[in-house]
């Protein structure tokens, strides 16, 4: 079974701790970096990291360079990296801003940060989908 | 010498030829030999008419001989040949000869040249044919004669076309034919040839009457004919149909008396006319309408009575009519004066007026009352701005809505985001615990509660940020002049507790002293940019600057500090609400309040922006309109 390499970026440690307890529960991903916002994950990534994450999960809305800001940025200095958005919003507007902007799709969170488990096995699907399984 | 017959015989002037019985030549005298150029000697023996006649005619000639024999004396006259054969036109007057015992001996022959007389007579004749053919011949006259007594005598085409008779059917007959039976009640055809006769001609134009019985207007001239004896030989009546032109004066009056009717009854138009020098000459309905004026009222009058006092000081109806004369026309537009005093809006137009030689014989003026036209154009124009200023503030009220509607959209996005956070934060540390609760975890339910009240907490913060935000858009400006030292005092003043913990070093320049704008709103404005001022730094004591001045009609406001600075790509995300740069536990704050600033610079129709170089401190300006 496949693995994908994994950075979080969420500006809510309490989430940020659960969801990446979550990732690691379930063994598909392998997360190489968690960052509170855009400008922490572009100073990671411009420090030359030993290894690049296959995607990146992104909150929208966080101080400094958000989740737009990051699809932005990646799509010009690391296009190989795939940006999922998520968002506590289902709004439909939401989800299609972030596809236009470049994201390869969009996943709502859950209803509590301690039911991570449904939105790490979406996002597997996603990843298998977009970068093969 | 004794006067005798031989004598006399030879030197009579005229020819005179001796013939014997027979009609022989026997002699001849000088005068005879001379025009005839027959000498006596030459033509002794011969028959008289076998000289000079053109044919020798012995038939004629016994005859003529016979004839004077009996009656005594026989003129012919007739062409003869002289001896140079040319021609003449010979008077021959025989007369016999008788000796004492009455036996005829011979004849006498008086020869005359009468070539010339005989020219004359027939030049006469010849001119007197040409004019009775012509005068047969001309059709637009009736040309006859009468005698003495009225009847008819000649006649010709003219009078078979006018009157309708043949000559055949009309000579002889008396002229009173071509009288109506009233006009021969009353003897005119006998009174006009005694008018004629007694004054040498009589003229008239009256009814007469065709074979047909109907009438024609005729003009007639009855010329009394005297001879050289002055007695009355006859009349010649000369007459012509004048019916057809009768009936185009007719036409022509009654079109005059149309037009006249026409103009005069028109009531919507002032129509008049004015003579060469101005003044007037006839008047309508609609001039006595439009001006209140009867015609007896301003016949006579200058026209420049209608005209208000300053045209008439500037000789303003003088220049008009020069203007008409000059160019034909004149044509405008303004007020004139009704009869009562009072005001009308007038088109006019004044039109030179020529007679059929081109000489100007006055002018026509037309004249309209546009007043109620130029009131219902200017109460559609006044609506139209009326109109127009509607759609203005329905294109601003427009504005505005969509402007509430984005900031509506903005909200709901902030609810969205923003706000759910906080809630969703509670949910999860409350299912944690009841989680902790059931697996007997008791010792973890501590952490879970302190972090459910600090989201809780947060959630209340931003609750009354958004209400305070919201607000500024829904207050009305209370806009009042104020001192630019006491806003920023009052804003200094509500940081005391900042300024001092910071040690904040803050600097004061103004040049302007008042500005107008909402008092609250304002100092809210720049406490909130000091706030940041002090609350962005390294670590270093604050030091700010705030400064105005006046530029380009506007006042710009500066407030500029020594901390952080702000990367350019951030400068203008600060103003979004609820976007920070920095967590919260590095740099605390809600991400409302340069928001805020930037409504309330924008409530007063101004601009706020930031300048920025990194790490050298950054500076927020500030442009207001002066009012």
């Amino acid at each position: 079974m496949r693995t994908f390499k994994l950075a979080i970026v969420e500006n809510d440690e309490d989430e940020r701790f659960f969801m990446s307890e979550a990732f690691r529960t379930s063994g598909e991903f392998e997360i190489l970096g968690e960052f509170g916002n855009g400008d922490q994950l572009t100073e990671w990534l411009y420090n030359s990291p030993p290894q690049l994450p296959e995607l990146v999960l992104s909150d929208l809305n966080m101080p400094g360079k958000n989740g737009y800001d990051i699809i932005d940025e990646l799509k010009a200095t690391h296009p190989d990296i795939a940006v999922f958005a998520t968002s506590t919003s289902s709004v439909v507007a939401t989800r299609e801003k972030c596809i236009r902007a470049g994201a390869k799709d969009f996943i709502a969170k859950p209803d509590i940060f301690i039911a991570y488990d449904a939105f790490v096995n979406e996002l597997y699907q996603l990843a298998c989908r977009y970068l093969g399984a | 010498m004794h006067l005798n017959s031989d004598l006399i015989f030879r030197n009579l002037a005229e020819g005179i030829f001796l013939l014997d019985e027979t009609g022989r030549i026997t002699g001849c005298n000088a005068a005879a030999s001379s025009f005839t150029g027959y000498y006596d000697a030459e033509i002794e023996g011969k028959q008289f008419s076998a000289i000079g006649d053109s044919q020798d005619d012995p038939i004629k000639f016994r005859y003529e001989l016979d004839q004077a024999q009996k009656r005594k004396k026989f003129v012919v006259e007739g062409w003869k040949l002289r001896k140079d054969h040319t021609r003449y036109w010979a008077e021959t007057s025989y007369s016999p000869v008788f000796d004492d015992t009455e036996q005829l001996v011979g004849y006498c022959v008086l020869l005359r040249d009468i070539t010339e007389q005989k020219r004359r007579q027939f030049d006469l004749l010849e001119s007197e044919e040409r004019y009775r053919l012509m005068v047969e011949a001309i059709r637009d006259y009736s040309i006859f004669m009468l005698d003495p007594e009225g009847n008819v005598v000649t006649w010709n085409d003219g009078g078979t076309l006018i009157h309708g008779y043949a000559e055949s059917e009309i000579l002889g007959k008396h002229f009173s034919v071509f009288y109506s039976p009233a006009d021969l009640i009353e003897e005119k055809p006998r009174k006009k040839l005694q008018l004629a006769r007694e004054n040498g001609s009589y003229r008239e134009e009256g009814w007469r009457v065709k074979k047909d019985g109907s009438l024609f207007w005729a003009s007639v001239v009855l010329t009394a004919l005297f001879n050289d004896r002055n007695a009355l030989i006859g009349y010649s009546k000369v007459t012509s149909d004048l019916t057809g032109r009768l009936k185009d004066e007719d036409v022509l009056r009654q079109s005059e008396a149309l037009y006249r009717s026409l103009v005069e009854q028109v009531g919507d138009y002032g129509i008049f006319m004015l003579d060469t020098k101005g003044r007037i000459i006839s008047w309508n309905e609609g001039a006595r309408r439009i001006k209140g004026y009867a015609a007896e009222d301003v016949i006579g009058k200058y026209f420049s009575i209608f005209y208000p006092e300053e045209d008439i000081l500037n000789g303003k109806p003088a220049w008009e009519l020069k203007v008409a004369r000059s160019s034909g026309k004149y044509e405008e537009e303004g007020w004139r004066l009704r009869k009562d005093g009072s005001r009308f809006w007038a088109n006019i137009v004044i039109t030179a007026v020529y007679d059929t030689e081109g000489r100007l014989s006055g002018f026509s003026k037309v004249t309209r009352d546009l007043t109620e036209r130029k009131i219902s154009e200017q109460a559609l124009q006044e609506s139209f701005d009326k109109y127009r200023q509607l759609a203005t503030e329905l294109s601003v009220t427009n504005t505005e809505l969509s402007s509430v509607n984005r900031e509506l959209e903005q909200f709901t996005a902030i609810v969205s985001h923003d706000l759910k956070e906080p809630v969703r934060t509670v949910r999860s540390f409350l299912h944690l615990m009841d989680q902790y609760v059931d697996q007997q975890k008791f010792d973890l339910l501590k952490p879970s509660i302190g972090k459910g009240i600090l989201a809780a907490q947060r959630m209340h913060d931003l609750i009354d940020n958004l209400l305070h935000y919201s607000q500024l858009s829904k207050i009305g400006l209370q806009r009042q002049k104020l001192k630019v030292e006491e806003v920023i005092g009052e804003a200094i003043q509500n940081l005391n507790d900042a300024v001092e913990q910071s040690g904040a070093q803050i600097r004061v320049e103004s040049t302007v002293p008042s500005i107008y704008g909402d008092r609250v709103q304002l100092v809210q404005l720049f406490q909130n940019l000091l706030a940041n001022a002090l609350k962005f730094t390294n670590g270093n004591a604050p030091e700010v600057e705030v400064k105005s001045w006046m530029d380009n009609g506007s006042v710009r406001f500066v407030v500029e500090d020594n901390g952080i600075g702000i990367s350019p790509e951030n400068l203008e995300k600060i103003f979004e609400i609820f976007r920070r740069l920095h967590f919260a536990s590095q740099y605390p704050g809600n991400g409302v309040g340069l928001a805020v600033c930037k409504k309330v610079v924008e409530r007063h129709r101004g601009r706020i922006w930031a300048e920025s170089a990194k790490g050298k401190g950054a500076s927020f300006h500030i442009l207001l309109p002066k009012i």
